[in-house]
């Protein structure tokens, strides 16, 4: 009864000092002390606090609580899962809480100055999900998160959340690419990733990563088991029927109206599975499908069945999907299509399609079979791309409805990404997908192009990806790859000429800043000034191809560098600005942070970030 | 069962004096409400030892325990590690923690031994309210306790946990 080092009930004895207290409660004590006060000082009080300060188990709750994201190498889910002691806990925090520490370091650095900012988001891409929360808590500087840390952040706000985002997305990219690679080099990857890939790219700071996918799929298929709870006693094929059924029953797969067929978010299984209408294109109804029968076991896959995605089952060997056992022949599989109808579609209606495009019997069979995954990655590119110039040439569209580009971001930049995605995969599984060297070329310049305004910090990845294709330098690509990388690098290390206002005509001739709006007299666009030049400083092609000199104050007046809300750069003539006096549109806001920490209401200009190349703006 | 029927009980402290008190009250104590609900009606005439706790401390116990008597039941303990830990104290168990050092640790002593989990919550967090954010030394003094690392033992603690200060 008597509890601990009680000596004897006839003098109870009481606690006089600290160190009387039992190792247990010291070591709840210890859970409500910051980590980072355990590390410093606590632990270095006395041999005691010393040992109880290296508990695994205080350890493992900190690294479960503080951090939500880790990088994938840490398994640490199955370290979570798995024995206490079989892991150094404590050692693994501090390697985290550094990670963390130094990704905040450098991410200072990328605000601070212009320079340098490729190696340095490469140095917090290589420290891959582990940077993911430090870079999120910087995303969300302005929702006030914590008091301390809105405060700091306040006078920075847009830029933090640009930068954060921009490199964020690097790494996302880096690990869509990375599992892309998997692929290429014949790994296999689950379904799920091959197409998830492309959400990375426009995921920004939203949940709808890898493993959340693979979450939400666990969550359809635990759903599914509570709603059949025979499921297990079905056949095959009833079993295939029910997974179908139970998606289409909740509206999971599938639209809800073919005229926003080409709206761009159709193409993401992550948006598929949180939105809560579930838009998906046939192939994405099809993954999904896919994604959750496998997980119950099935053998479903993709089939190669052209213009409308459908999905197929396969009977396990020997046997036939209605559970008759077979000797000798292969079982027929059946084919499903999830985006519009619960029942099982016959082959021959599968024939009769593909036969009224004239494909021939012979490749019909080639057909129904099971599609590679780096066909369904390139038809999703497609997909994005056939979005991408509706968009921008509604006129072909003979449904006149123009898509709507509505994901997670600006629209302009969430197109951007979603382009780039699709250049991507042509570019990588261009040789899977049957292309031949030639047309896989034809993807460099565009990837470049995109890779020169809007990505500079991918050098690193067409480094990786693309560079190595192109050894040969006597090829032209070789020449145009370390051409572009070198310029691009270039650009990113020198430390920007400094533009100051200190002749008379620069006083005189340049009436606006950097950092205030504009509207283009002519082309209606609201862009916001990022440099100046006393006259236009382009050269004559230019001058000639944009007829400066019909403009009344022809090449010499002073033009400006602008952002547009559609993230292009434009450089504009002087006497086509027009102030802006309304409302900042949100497109241009989010944009802004590139070259500006904030919005100054009072004074209706953007404050500069670039002070290092326009001190006096 | 008849249990329910029996509203106020009596607490024996281990220098023997008796407390009545509301059965809601003692039942604050997860010791003494497992006590009740498994012994019958007429275990409580004598009263029910508490072999650990002194009056003083049994009544500051109390007290802590009839503010808080009607506080929604606490969260299972399977997921109290899921959850990040604070030190936010509401003001009112601030001002009951506001005792000595001695009394404090017996208040957490006895809040352990009861088995009332917001309350040893409470001096846990006071406790690590002490601790937060001073130098070893700060916290040496703070408890009056002594080191007994040497320079070398210090040294080595210091690099094997090397840590971005810089924060």
């Amino acid at each position: 009864m008597a509890f601990g080092t009680n000596s004897g009930s006839a003098s109870f004895w009481r606690p006089k000092s600290f160190n009387d207290l039992p190792d247990e409660i010291l070591q709840q004590v210890l859970y409500f002390v910051p980590p980072r006060d355990v590390l410093l000082s606590t632990q270095i009080t006395t041999k005691r606090l010393y040992n109880l300060s290296s508990q695994p188990l205080l350890w493992r709750h900190h690294c479960r609580v503080q951090f939500k994201y880790w990088d994938p190498e840490h398994r640490i889910l199955q370290k979570f899962l798995g024995g206490v002691g079989d892991v150094d806990w404590k050692a693994l925090y501090v390697h985290r809480a550094n990670v963390d520490a130094e990704t905040t370091r450098v991410f200072n650095s990328i605000i601070e100055g212009q320079v340098n900012r490729i190696q340095k988001s490469k140095i917090i891409a290589d420290f891959g999900y582990d940077a993911k929360d430090t870079l999120l808590l910087h995303c969300h500087a302005d929702e006030g998160a914590e008091d301390y840390l809105a405060r700091r952040q306040a006078p920075l706000k847009i830029c933090l959340k640009y930068y954060a985002n921009s490199v964020l997305d690097l790494v996302h990219r880096s690990k869509a690419l990375a599992e892309w690679g998997k692929l290429l080099k014949g790994e296999s990857i689950p379904l799920e990733r091959a197409f998830g890939s492309f959400d990375l790219f426009v995921l920004h700071d939203q949940p709808g990563d890898f493993l959340e996918i693979s979450d939400l799929l666990d969550t359809l298929v635990i759903r599914l088991q509570s709603e059949y709870a025979n499921f297990e006693q079905l056949s095959k094929r009833k079993q295939a029927i029910a997974v179908v059924t139970f998606l289409r029953a909740h509206n999971i797969t599938g639209l809800a109206s073919e005229l926003a067929y080409r709206d761009l978010q159709n193409n993401y299984i992550g948006i598929a599975l949180q939105d809560q209408n579930h838009p998906s294109l046939p192939l994405i109804s099809v993954a999904i499908f896919c994604a959750v029968a496998q997980r119950l076991g099935l053998d479903a896959r993709c089939c190669s069945m052209p213009y409308h995605a459908h999905a197929m089952v396969c009977p396990p060997s020997n046997e036939t999907l209605d559970g008759r056992l077979l000797d000798g022949d292969k079982a027929e599989p059946m084919y499903l299509d999830p985006y519009r109808s619960d029942i099982e579609v016959p082959v021959r209606n599968l024939r009769l399609m593909m036969g009224a495009s004239g494909i021939s019997q012979l490749d019909q069979s080639q057909l129904l079979n099971e599609a590679s995954s780096a066909n369904l990655i390139i038809r999703t590119a497609k997909n994005i791309l056939a979005t991408v110039h509706t968009f921008r040439d509604p006129g072909q569209n003979t449904s006149n409805h123009r898509p709507t580009i509505q994901l997670h971001g600006n629209p302009f930049a969430d197109m951007d990404n979603a382009f780039y995605s699709a250049l991507w995969a042509h570019f990588l599984f261009a040789r899977q997908a049957g292309l031949d060297a030639d047309e896989q070329r034809h993807f460099i310049p565009l990837i470049l192009e995109k890779f020169e305004h809007l990505y500079p910090m991918d050098a690193t990845l067409i480094e990786q990806y693309i560079c190595p294709l192109f050894s040969n330098p006597s090829i032209a690509e070789h020449w145009e790859l370390h051409e572009t990388l070198r310029v691009v690098r270039a650009a990113d290390q020198t430390p920007k000429q400094l533009r100051l206002r200190d002749t008379v005509a620069a006083r005189e001739g340049i009436k606006y800043k950097v950092g205030q709006v504009f509207r283009h007299r002519r082309y209606a666009y609201i862009a916001v000034i990022t440099g100046w030049d006393i006259e236009c400083g382009m050269g004559t092609d230019w001058i000639a191809h944009n007829r400066v000199d019909s403009l009344p104050g022809g090449r010499n007046q002073s033009f400006y560098h602008a952002l547009v809300q559609d993230t292009s750069i434009r450089y504009v003539a002087e006497e086509n600005i027009e102030i802006w006096e309304p409302e900042i549109p949100k497109s241009l806001m989010c944009l802004a942070g590139r070259f500006f920490k904030r919005w100054d209401r009072e004074n209706r200009v953007f404050v500069s970030n670039i002070r290092d190349e326009y001190p006096e703006d | 069962m008849a249990t329910s029927a029996v509203t106020e009980i009596k607490l024996v402290s281990n220098d023997n004096t008796e407390t009545m008190v509301d059965r809601a009250v003692a039942e604050r104590s997860m010791l003494i409400k497992n006590m009740l609900d498994d012994m019958g009606d007429g275990a409580f005439e004598q009263g029910i030892p508490i072999p650990n706790v002194n009056d003083q401390v049994l009544q500051k116990i109390l007290t802590w325990c009839k503010h808080h008597k009607d506080d929604p039941p606490t969260a299972a303990d399977d997921d109290s590690d899921s959850r990040k830990k604070t030190t936010d104290i509401e003001e009112w168990d601030q001002k009951y923690m506001q005792v000595d050092q001695e009394m404090l640790f017996e208040i957490i002593l006895a809040a352990n031994y009861l088995d009332i989990k917001p309350l040893l919550d409470v001096g846990c967090k006071t406790v690590a309210n002490m601790i937060k954010g001073k130098s070893p030394e700060e916290i040496r003094k703070t408890f009056n306790i002594t080191n007994d690392f040497t320079p070398e033992e210090e040294e080595q603690i210091r690099r094997e946990n090397e840590w971005a200060e810089d924060r």
